[in-house]
């Protein structure tokens, strides 16, 4: 029997998510996309899609039930579904809000909800799918963000204080998780990626021009360019293959030399 | 699935007439890579090299040309001479008073002037050729500290990750990526032989995977740095360790 992957975040085309289905349909997988961006569904008729939003635990439940009933398995789960905007379902294709949202001018309502979509939906997604995964061992990966290495310069476009503060949490959450699962053979590992050239970017760049990224300067990146989708997506699927058997609670930084930790 | 972008490639694997170098190159060999082996330990396949002495490296060079892939693998606790190039391990711990000068100054030599000059030998080749990836070898030493391998090696691996971190900055114009690998408790038969993995099967049940590691553990995570998995990832130490310890 095929192994059973979720990926949250996986419907919208030029995104990590979408990359990442992809590609672990190619390595024989069965895969659930469980996402609020019903548009994309149509696309992806080799998989399961699934409504789902992932900041509402009751959702969540819903989707994990379906995918268990389908398909009596639950091997991978990549969590993808994160960002400062385009993240529910009032604004899920929207335009990036300009100005920069740090911690100490955002609305209670940009941290509400920028840390329950980028936190609180991993912690509903790990749980959720936890009994599952511990029945045969499996992995999990989450998407993390330089942002929470370095946090989010003042006067950068497209991300926020609030993000960066939700992704260290995903750290933390993926290395807790790595304790708790790893004696079940279930391995938790971490991306932290740095400046990706997905369609989130590439919208705010149309917005802000060249020079001005989500992380700061763009010239300011070591190797001099930002990363390809199907090179972080290709890192996240190898986090799910025997490959790093013996990797647990890392998280991968994938930046371009632009932060060493 | 094979890993994208290993197939037809050229690699410089340092250390690797056993244990996790050897592993490695037959990984390589089995995605198609085309993969120059050397180590101070002759053996069958593999060019000998004292890589502690630069004319050594200068010599490999002729035989290496110029790989698409180094891995700086050579190194290890006790430091191996050309007499004795399989040295025994030590049983026990290695406290601060018993590491001589003299050892402390071999084992640095083994582990960090290795990985300096094979580095000053390839990059600039690399760098002709807008390619490339460099995988530096540290240690959990290095990273939470040890009980048993001594200040000397913990220092040199510690020193490996300033390596790494200084060259990735250098050369990613370049397109050239530098990591490092940090392997917790990897069992090769020379570490086994040492009688290090019986020291506890307590300490294998603190590991949140409950095992030691193995070779093929290593050579996974070489092979994904190489693939196209490992393109923007570059002044990067990655944790193989079981769940040991999870990195600053």
């Amino acid at each position: 029997m095929s192994k059973v992957a979720i990926v949250t975040g996986g419907a919208k085309p030029d995104s990590i998510g979408h990359e990442v289905v992809r590609r672990l349909l190619k390595e024989g997988m069965q895969v659930v996309v469980a996402d609020l961006y019903e548009e994309g569904f149509k696309a992806m008729r080799q998989c399961t899609c699934i409504r789902c939003d992932v900041a509402d635990p009751v959702s969540v439940a819903e989707m994990i039930e379906k995918t268990v009933k389908q398909f009596q398995r639950i091997d991978v789960l990549v969590n993808c579904v994160g960002g400062s905007w385009g993240i529910t379902r009032r604004d899920l294709i929207s335009s990036p809000p300009l100005g920069f949202r740090g911690l100490t001018n955002c609305s209670l309502e940009d941290w509400r909800i920028i840390v329950a979509v980028n936190l609180d939906a991993v912690f509903y997604c790990c749980r959720a799918a936890a009994p599952y995964l511990r029945k045969q061992g499996g992995a999990i990966v989450n998407v993390s963000s330089v942002a929470a290495r370095k946090g989010i310069p003042p006067g950068s476009e497209g991300s926020s204080g609030p993000y960066a503060v939700a992704k260290a949490g995903v750290m933390g959450l993926t290395r807790q998780l790595a304790l708790e699962l790893g004696p079940h053979g279930v391995r938790v590992n971490c991306v932290a990626p740095g400046v990706i050239s997905s369609g989130r970017l590439k919208r705010v760049m149309a917005l802000t021009g060249k020079e001005r990224g989500p992380e700061g300067p763009m010239a300011t990146i070591p190797m001099g360019r930002v990363g390809t989708v199907d090179e972080c997506a290709a890192l996240i699927v190898a986090l799910c293959t025997d490959d790093t058997a013996y990797m647990t609670g890392v998280t991968v930084d994938i930046n371009g030399a632009s932060y060493a930790a | 699935m094979p890993l994208e972008g290993l197939k037809g490639r050229k690699a410089l694997v340092t250390g690797a007439a056993s244990g996790i170098g050897a592993c490695v190159v037959e990984r390589f060999r089995r995605e198609g890579v085309d993969v120059v082996a050397t180590d101070i330990h002759p053996g069958q396949g593999i060019a000998v090299a004292d890589l502690t002495d630069a004319d050594d490296v200068e010599k490999l060079s002729g035989k290496a040309g110029t790989p698409d892939f180094l891995i700086n693998i050579a190194g290890g606790p006790v430091a191996p001479t050309r007499e004795q190039t399989l040295p025994e391990l030590r049983q026990g711990s290695l406290k601060l008073e018993d590491v001589s000068e003299t050892e402390w100054s071999k084992v640095l030599a083994a582990n960090l002037t290795t990985a300096f000059l094979v580095c000053r030998e390839f990059a600039p080749r690399m760098k002709a050729r807008k390619f490339g990836r460099i995988i530096n070898f540290a240690s959990i030493a290095a990273r939470r500290g040890s009980d048993r391998v001594g200040v000397h090696y913990a220092a040199a691996k510690g020193g490996i990750i300033g390596l790494t971190k200084t060259l990735a900055l250098e050369l990613a114009a370049h397109n050239i990526t530098v990591n490092a690998i940090a392997p917790g408790f990897i069992k090769t038969p020379r570490i086994a032989q040492a009688g290090w993995g019986d020291a506890g099967e307590a300490f294998i049940e603190s590991l949140p995977l409950r095992r030691a590691g193995k070779p093929d553990d290593i050579a996974g995570v070489v092979a994904m740095l190489c693939s196209e998995a490992g393109g923007y990832v570059s002044g990067a130490t990655i944790d193989v360790n079981g769940g040991w310890y999870f990195g600053p």
